[in-house]
């Protein structure tokens, strides 16, 4: 029996009613959602629901191993960049999706934007080059790879160079006992009758993070199960990666989320050379977290020749103070020294 | 014009509905740039180009020997648009124009928005600078001698 079949004769009658249902499908052309199966207490109990469903699932080699090699880049998702499962289409906070107080929290955030000079969202915890993490990962819409092997997939998302790694056919482990920007996150492969190869996933131990800036905060409970696929686009004759995510945070919301993201294969940015390089932060922290007069925060930027202003190419001012000053070959770009002599 | 954080959201979600994500949101905000404002900027020399994540820079040296530094989108978008850009598009040198969104608090930067280069017209724009999603008007306003997106608008012309 198809998966997605076997889940529907579960799902009648069920409480949770697909709670990702109730969002329309925007964002370009993306696959249907997979609803929940059924109300599970936790996120565990959801992934060994679906273990035990693909019987152990499968075990791949090199060979064998779904190849997703490549650049890929956001391709559609059900609606989360505009909030969809959050704001109802006049703008106004969708009653009964938060826990209390992270529905507060989140008119607190929306109001305080509000204010602010753009009335948009004047912030975002990135600007100092923290990591998207989870469930912001799933959405940032720069270049990422995806490199699977039989024992472990990495998943490289160029964006701060956040990559999250999926241990298969593994337990949790977490030696250090504390959480994570991506989580600790195991797997297994199955053939699904339906989406052919899927690989599932459990992630836990993930900060506190968002959807995108300016969504409602995700809690240090926050963990996911994840179906991820091929998808072929054929409205767009493209090949995409689809991934199914079942986001629970009991301290945020009231009942889990059912959300769906897709990846394009972006053989246009490898046709033009582009490959994946070191997500540089120096650049990145010329922006920093300020407030106004009102107290309210906001982003500002730096300017080279400023306090605090750092190069993005060129001499570093704090690499390698142990060396003679003047040596040759120490600027990190050789390609245009000849500019860095220009007075601000 | 003060517009509401929901809205935007609502704006947003309609967009979104029309089209796949795509690379118009950056890293972080762009409260620090006035996008309202659309400016030209003529005869800039190119002192630095720095193509990297999350940002390219332009650093470009104006008549009065100020360097002004302009904030563009990342590199794996500027690879695919037409023109394409790279790390070579603009270098020591050239003599380039710029249309930029300034900084709000007036300091010589802002966010680029169309950069003119031997008359080839490059977008390399985030989210910081609307310019480059209508470079056919600014083609036409800059035939006319608009220095601005307020002189086009009092002189009659529309925002496409």
């Amino acid at each position: 029996m198809k998966l997605t079949t076997y889940l529907q004769l579960f799902t009648a009658g069920s409480s949770l009613l697909f709670s990702g249902m109730a969002f329309s499908q925007r964002g370009g052309n993306i696959p249907d959602l997979i609803p929940f199966p059924m109300e599970f207490e936790t996120s565990t109990e959801h992934y060994d629901y679906l273990l035990d469903y693909y019987e152990g699932g499968v075990v791949h080699d090199y060979m064998s191993v779904p190849k997703w090699e490549g650049l890929w880049s956001a391709g559609g998702d059900s609606g989360i960049r505009g909030q969809t499962m959050f704001l109802d289409e006049d703008g106004e906070i969708i009653p009964g999706v938060l826990t209390p107080e992270y529905e507060d929290a989140f008119r607190y955030r929306l109001d305080l934007a509000d204010q602010a000079y753009n009335a948009g969202v004047d912030f975002d915890r990135l600007t100092t080059c923290e990591p998207a993490g989870i469930p912001r990962w799933f959405m940032e819409p720069y270049v990422r790879e995806f490199i699977n092997t039989p024992t472990y997939s990495l998943w490289h998302n160029d964006l701060a160079n956040d990559t999250r790694r999926i241990y298969i056919n593994q337990e949790h482990v977490n030696i250090d006992g504390t959480h994570f920007a991506v989580g600790d996150s195991i797997g297994f492969w199955a053939e699904d009758e339906e989406l052919g190869d899927i690989l599932v996933v459990h992630t836990e131990d993930i900060y506190p993070g968002d959807f995108f800036r300016g969504t409602p905060p995700t809690s240090n409970q926050a963990e996911t199960v994840e179906i991820w696929y091929e998808w072929w686009d054929a409205e767009n004759d493209q090949m995409k990666v689809a991934v199914n995510v079942y986001f629970y945070d009991d301290l945020m919301l009231q009942e889990p989320l059912n959300l769906v993201y897709t990846y394009q294969y972006r053989q246009d940015m490898l046709d033009a050379g582009l490959r994946i390089r070191y997500w540089e932060c120096a650049q990145n922290d010329n922006t920093y977290l300020t407030f106004d007069e009102e107290g309210r925060p906001m982003t500002q930027y730096r300017l080279p020749g400023e306090p605090g202003y750092v190069d993005p190419r060129g001499a570093s001012q704090t690499r390698n103070p142990d060396l003679p000053p003047g040596l040759v070959g120490q600027e990190k770009n050789p390609v245009f020294d000849d500019a860095f002599d220009f007075e601000f | 014009m003060k517009i509401s954080t929901r809205k935007l959201f609502a704006v947003a979600l309609a967009v979104v509905t029309f089209g796949a994500a795509g690379f118009a949101s950056a890293h972080h905000s762009f409260a620090m740039f006035d996008r309202s404002q659309e400016v030209v900027m003529n005869d800039m020399e190119v002192v630095r180009w720095a193509f990297n994540s999350p940002h390219v820079a332009l650093y470009a040296r104006d008549s009065d020997g100020q360097v002004w530094a302009f904030e563009g989108a990342a590199p794996a978008s500027l690879v695919t648009r037409a023109p394409a850009m790279n790390g070579f598009t603009f270098q020591p040198g050239d003599m380039v124009d710029i249309i930029h969104c300034p900084l709000v608090d007036g300091r010589s930067g802002g966010a680029v928005g169309i950069v003119i280069k031997d008359g080839e017209w490059y977008g390399p724009n985030d989210g910081g600078c609307g310019a480059g999603g209508h470079r056919d008007a600014w083609r036409d306003w800059v035939s006319k001698g608009y220095m601005s997106l307020a002189e086009a608008m009092e002189a009659g012309e529309e925002m496409p």
